[in-house]
């Protein structure tokens, strides 16, 4: 069968009444636990896992792919109304989208973001059903080596992401780094840093951080300066983009989808490297890059555009090697394989239905997002305008159930309290979180692909400039790196000069 | 609402037993003081994240028990430092019966010894119910490289300046230990690569970075049946019956068997009489065919384990792995 015969045969499937019925049910649980702080699809599909056991197997894994994509969606809403990042990749989203919120913009920042993610998740879908079994060769063909150059990469051009002193920045992804380190050695199975505690053996949990650091610092600021509250009261203007804004997000969203369908297809941690990556790409390419910091809707575009692209094409390890690249698709894949399905390449041929109905219901499920998201956009924006007083209990007390949910262990709570307090000691010092969180999840990553690499190799350093791919990433880490230094060594011999 | 549920759930059960055994069932109830368990939901702490094997098998058991206690039983993952937190949070739980284990090789069979500062004693702190499956590791070696036996591995380790790399889900885990234990048996030079968890060790073997890896057949069989991998050796007692092809090591002159395993466990002190129910449903669900056929789809064998023998079992496997452990250098703080 051609690819269209395929689709056809994947509409087929997918819009099944009781198919169509169950996507809707995933997409709409989705954007409700994506809305709730801290409250993730890994969860919210555990717990419906049981459930799935009685459906068809096509139709429970549409219905655990909705609440996949519906939580990328609602984990943006929260991002861009309460700087709340329940996701790695909406940490990127709270930095324009949660400004472009408090200048009354949140209406536009919620379209942006609905829009930016139904394109690339389109575009996504479409190399997913036309190329997935052919990419995969190129995500087999990152080694240890060239995962660790692009790490580094990412790491070297997110000193960009400095919003204010670049000393301040780099020191934030140095300690990052550090609080990534947290846990068990991989290599050695030793503990590092850890004192004793059990719970910090697998290492300081993301969401803690990500929902101290922001969320509830934001929070405690917020109570802090009475003034501020009343911004999130003024009118909050149009709900939907200005033809103006429309412009400018356009080519952003189209950067963005394809940086995050190149990225998602890497297994070792290509997609939380997807919206970083593109908020960085836009802050160096966009026309409006002087605006970035103040709430820039480039900012927004393109990195959901990456995120949701990334989100899509993340699937194309799981359903051509059988590999999950995150716990929601190892959730996913003990669905199937208590199902008696086991994902793999043999997939395409031996389950065509699922493959091929899945891949369709993720289009379906996009147009859906975007059908129950863009009405709702009036109903969030509205709920800026609840007293504070009442909303920042509610906050706090999903904060609170949702960072306990994630390992079911009330350490994990005292954790986000103790990293609340950090953040609001790093913004009294103008301090970012972004570049510490950059830190926090790439910094381990490449720890652990570095030290394979030299394992594998047996400690000859060459395997980094030998491989291709590897050199390939490293040149543009380096000219990048002077790229970056050069301006200030320039205005330095200047002024030696004039001096 | 609650009260009428449970009334008509205890009504239907009590209809159902025969006089005589209700009589039974009564009085063991009555000698033990633990009228009618269980009277609430029970929690099964699972000490691993959503998706793995034992979660799978867990929720499987799970529904099997719910079905035949009237009491639905709720899954609660509780992952960390090699399945011991969740493991030593039920050891800290009250017995009263409503919470309850997935003990495993990795919190009670190799913790005991890894772990320098372990807060529990894997026999003494529980209350070991059943044994419900294990399942047999596995060496995989990519399909293009060039040893189909276990006695080419070995050779080819030595005649590489450095050895041969053997990936593992993790340092400590029972996949590496297998390692060790093969380097020593087979006289081969053995380079262990870690990785965090199967997968992204079976992504770098499918894809040629690491030649081998010792996998739990679970985790494996998927991409064996695929041709992704190749088995080089079961380390099972005999031929697992789901991949009657692929010889055992002591076929291939090695003497190693490694099975990891998961059991029903709660905390010290459970009520004897309890303790027998739920070994006894335990049992018959591990003995329903469908779910037998899924397991040994999966590649393991259901357990069949009485509450002592699984006691047995458990305080063998801490012995028998203790001086392996040693061997590995592993350790952990």
């Amino acid at each position: 069968m051609d690819l269209l015969g395929n689709l056809a045969h994947g509409f087929y499937v997918a819009l099944s009444f009781q198919n169509l019925l169950f996507a809707l049910i995933g997409a709409l649980i989705g954007t409700a636990i994506g809305v709730l702080p801290g409250i993730g699809p890994v969860a919210t599909i555990s717990l419906l896992l049981p459930i799935t056991f009685g459906q068809p197997a096509t139709t429970a894994i549409i219905m655990l792919a909705g609440i996949y994509y519906g939580a990328q969606y609602g984990g943006s809403t929260t991002a861009i109304l309460l700087n709340l990042p329940g996701e790695i990749s909406s940490v990127v989203t709270t930095l324009e989208g949660y400004k472009m919120a408090r200048n009354g913009r949140a209406g536009a920042a919620l379209a942006t973001s609905a829009l930016a993610s139904f394109f690339a998740g389109t575009v996504a879908t479409v190399v997913v059903a036309g190329s997935g079994p052919l990419l995969t060769s190129v995500a087999l063909s990152f080694g240890p080596a060239d995962y660790f150059s692009l790490m580094l990469l990412g790491l070297i051009i997110s000193a960009v992401l400095a919003q204010g002193s670049v000393l301040k920045s780099i020191s934030m992804v140095v300690l990052g780094v550090a609080l990534g380190l947290v846990g068990t050695d991989v290599q050695t199975g030793q503990q590092r840093f850890t004192f004793g505690v059990p719970e910090l053996s697998d290492g300081i949990g993301f969401v803690a951080l990500a929902m101290g650091m922001f969320g509830i610092a934001e929070i405690i600021l917020n109570l802090e300066r009475p003034e501020a509250r009343s911004v999130l009261k003024t009118k909050v203007g149009s709900l939907f983009l200005t033809r103006e804004e429309f412009r400018r997000a356009t080519p952003s969203v189209l950067r963005g989808t394809a940086v995050g369908t190149c990225l998602g297809i890497l297994p070792g941690g290509g997609a939380s490297l997807s919206s970083f990556g593109s908020y960085m790409m836009e802050r160096k390419v966009s026309k409006n890059r002087h605006l970035f910091g103040t709430g820039a809707i480039e900012g927004v575009a393109g990195p959901e555009a990456a995120n949701n692209a990334a989100a899509q094409t993340s699937f194309i390890p799981l359903l051509t090697l059988g590999i999950p690249s995150n716990a929601v698709m190892a959730l996913m894949v003990g669905a199937l394989i208590i199902q008696g399905i086991q994902p793999g390449p043999r997939m395409v041929e031996a389950q065509p239905d699922l493959f091929w109905g899945l891949i369709c219901s993720m289009w379906i499920g996009n147009v859906m997002l975007l059908i129950i998201n863009l009405p709702m956009i009036g109903m969030w924006v509205k709920l800026l305008q609840v007293p504070y007083k009442f909303l920042y209990p509610a906050i706090l007390v999903f904060c609170c159930i949702g960072s306990y949910s994630i390992n079911n262990n009330v350490f994990d709570v005292y954790m986000t309290v103790l990293f609340a307090v950090f953040g609001v000691v790093c913004s009294k010092l103008k301090m970012e979180p972004a570049p510490l969180l950059i830190g926090f999840v790439l910094g381990p990553m490449m720890e652990e692909h570095l030290r394979r690499a030299m394992l594998l190799s047996r400690g000859d350093p060459m395997v980094f400039v030998e491989r291709p791919i590897s050199a390939t990433m490293l040149a543009i880490a380096s000219v990048a790196l002077i790229a970056m230094l050069l301006p200030s060594l320039r205005k330095g011999k200047e002024a030696a000069m004039a001096g | 609402m609650l009260s009428r549920r449970a009334l008509l759930a205890g009504g239907a059960a009590v209809a159902a037993l025969p006089v005589d055994a209700r009589a039974q069932d009564l009085s063991a109830a009555a000698s033990s003081g633990v009228a009618a368990w269980p009277t609430q939901p029970i929690r099964l702490v699972v000490p691993f994240a959503p998706g793995g094997t034992t979660d799978l098998v867990a929720r499987m058991l799970a529904q099997g028990l719910q079905d035949r206690l009237g009491q639905p039983f709720i899954i609660e993952n509780r992952p960390g430092a090699g399945a011991t937190v969740g493991s030593q949070q039920v050891a800290q739980a009250a017995p009263d019966c409503h919470t309850l284990l997935m003990s495993n090789i990795a919190s009670h069979g190799i913790a005991p010894t890894l772990y320098r500062t372990l807060r529990y004693d894997a026999v003494k702190d529980f209350t070991h119910v059943a044994l419900v499956v294990s399942n047999p590791s596995v060496f995989v070696a990519n399909p293009r490289f060039a040893g189909p036996t276990l006695a080419d591995v070995a050779r080819l380790s030595r005649e590489a300046p450095r050895g041969i790399d053997i990936a593992s889900s993790g340092s400590g885990s029972s996949n590496h230990l297998l390692i060790v234990q093969f380097g020593q048996a087979a006289n081969a030079r053995v380079n262990h690569v870690p990785y965090r968890g199967a997968g992204p060790a079976m992504t770098d073997v499918i894809a040629g970075v690491v030649p081998l890896m010792s996998d739990s057949l679970p985790s494996a069989a998927g991409h064996i049946r695929q041709g992704s991998v190749r088995a080089v050796a079961m380390a099972s007692a005999e031929r697992h019956p789901a991949f009657p092809e692929v010889p055992t090591f002591r076929e291939q002159g090695i003497d190693l068997v490694s099975d990891s395993w998961f059991g029903l466990s709660g905390p010290a002190g459970m009520p004897p009489a309890v303790v027998q129910r739920l070994s006894q449903s335990t049992l018959a669900v591990l003995a329903e065919p469908g779910l037998r056929i899924r397991f040994t789809e999966l590649g393991g064998t259901p357990g069949a384990l009485s509450p002592s023998g699984y006691t047995e079992f458990v305080r063998a496997e801490v012995a028998r792995w203790a001086p392996v452990v040693r061997a590995s250098g592993a350790e952990v703080g």
